[in-house]
């Protein structure tokens, strides 16, 4: 009964497909390229991640929100084509409340880990078909270990730890040189900045990874755009308010651009 | 043997006494509408009988774990593959009541061949808005009741009557504490009233009969502390103002720790 708290298993009970490959490969141009990043700083995990999202040449949409609320705890960003991502956050929303409210206790950081997996590996035809290739960061709280995590998935659904940062997306070759010289020469390790500090940081690594990357959006002041940054610690989630990111962009990025 | 209208009617009856039965140890459940939403509270012998069932949605039971069970986990299956097949707004109490158990409910106490769920239902939905909050009601025999400030679950529809008058008569617009603190009060005149109607079937307790419909503070007050030493309150609310989409929230031991009068706090420690 209950299939287990297993939300996945319930509906492909129910008739349902998830990552059904087109077959071969095809010339046309999806919806997709990206910036996504995450680093631990002093109180828990900073996911960020650009507005844009683009097909070829083409700028799509300008005001996209690739960072993604599973639950009161984990986030997803995604990177890759948007119908097979936003598919895919929409399964494991539902799963992780699911198996809370059947099993009366939340799933465990593991287990979220694995349903992100076993998913990237059931797209995997429409992956290689390239149809629906994602490679999304994961992060969220452990409440066993007490601390806050990032992980980064490759389109296969390989799982790696990032221990202190994690990049996807077209835009990532630029700023994973750029974190990896902050961390390891800056002032002080990404791990020790204060919110205040950690925030300026992933609006400067976005701002970079837009400068050198067609298909990542960058900081539009005229028009109110600014990246979506979200903070995971104990107590839950926090969506950085418009106005803060407006604040810290003019303080500690805009002076120097 | 059933063959006959009469005998049929004669066995479906016999069926509603055998559930009443069922029904008088059972500890009643309460939900009424706070200034943030709804507070569900029952006191339970270790069994959770308050459910989360979706983002707005919440369950409270009276009756046997095991069918309890069986229903909640077709609700949570039907409101799941709603919510992600069409979208959470699509997933509504009156339809996952009317269109969902509530037809198995009544087909399982009719037919008289198979055992039928020993179950009362209540569900509540948290409205978008203020006073937008639902309240469904469901029987042992699928009836329903729709109400929209508050609704219990007893042994006897007696009992709810007194039940609800004791909630109605408190004004509107209650903080949680002074909610919890209501919801309380009528789960005690409820149980209480079912107490003393048992010890009364068994001829030990007519006098005190006549002490079953007194609302007074007091009385209800000395009533909970004598009873809940050995017992858990339970309480969850449907909370409005709670971040991200999901708005159940059960109250820790500390968090109603806080709400409770003092006199019931002090017979829980």
């Amino acid at each position: 009964m209950g299939m287990q708290g297993d939300f996945f298993q319930l509906l492909k009970a129910q008739g349902y497909h998830f990552g059904a490959s087109g077959g071969e490969s095809h010339d046309q141009q999806f919806t997709t390229a990206t910036t996504i990043l995450a680093f631990k700083y002093r109180d828990g995990v900073l996911v960020a991640g650009d507005r844009r999202a683009t097909a070829g040449n083409m700028v799509m949409y300008d005001r996209t929100d690739k960072v993604l609320e599973i639950d009161r705890h984990s986030v997803m960003a995604i990177a890759g084509v948007p119908a097979t991502a936003y598919e895919m956050v929409r399964i494991l929303e539902h799963s992780f409340k699911y198996y809370r409210r059947t099993q009366l206790q939340e799933l465990s950081f593991e287990g979220k880990l694995r349903a992100v997996s076993k998913l990237l590996k059931d797209n995997v035809a429409a992956a290689l078909a390239g149809t629906g290739a994602v490679a999304p960061i994961f992060a969220g709280y452990d409440f066993e270990q007490e601390t806050a995590k990032i992980y980064f998935y490759d389109i296969l659904g390989a799982e790696f730890e990032g221990v202190e940062y994690a990049v996807s997306g077209s835009g990532s070759p630029t700023i994973r040189g750029i974190l990896h010289y902050v961390n390891t020469w800056g002032d002080q390790l990404l791990s020790a900045m204060t919110e205040e500090q950690s925030t300026v940081q992933a609006l400067r690594l976005l701002t970079s990874a837009a400068e050198f990357d067609s298909a990542t959006g960058g900081v539009n002041r005229e028009a109110n755009l600014y990246p979506v940054i979200k903070l995971i610690t104990a107590q839950g989630i926090r969506t950085m308010p418009e106005a803060d990111l407006k604040r810290h962009f003019e303080a500690g990025v805009a002076r120097s651009i | 043997m059933y063959e006959e209208p009469y005998k049929w009617v004669e066995a479906v009856g016999n069926r509603r006494q055998y559930l009443d039965e069922q029904f008088k140890q059972g500890s009643p459940v309460v939900a009424l509408a706070y200034e943030a939403g709804i507070v569900l509270l029952t006191v339970s012998k270790g069994t959770p009988k308050l459910y989360e069932i979706y983002d707005r949605l919440a369950l409270g039971g009276m009756g046997h774990p095991a069918d309890l069970e069986k229903l909640r986990f077709s609700l949570l299956e039907m409101a799941h593959v709603e919510g992600f097949n069409r979208s959470p707004s699509d997933v509504t109490g009156s339809r996952m009541v009317k269109y969902g158990i509530a037809p198995v409910i009544k087909q399982a106490f009719e037919e008289v061949f198979k055992a039928p769920f020993i179950v009362k239902i209540l569900l509540t939905e948290l409205g978008a808005k203020a006073g937008k909050e639902t309240f469904l009601v469901i029987n042992y025999d699928g009836t329903f009741e729709e109400g929209s400030h508050c609704a219990v679950l007893a042994a006897t529809k007696a009992v709810e009557q007194d039940m609800m008058k004791l909630l109605r008569a408190e004004p509107g617009g209650r903080s949680l504490e002074q909610a919890v603190g209501v919801a309380l009060q009528a789960w005690a005149l409820g149980d209480r009233s079912q107490r003393q109607a048992l010890e009364a079937d068994t001829d030990h307790g007519r006098e005190s009969q006549a002490d079953s419909a007194s609302t007074d503070l007091a009385s209800l007050s000395a009533y909970v502390r004598e009873t809940v030493k050995e017992k858990t309150i339970e309480c969850a609310v449907l909370d409005r103002t709670q971040p991200g989409s999901a708005k159940y929230r059960a109250l820790s031991p500390d968090e109603l720790g806080r709400f409770l009068p003092k006199d019931v706090r002090a017979s829980l420690s």
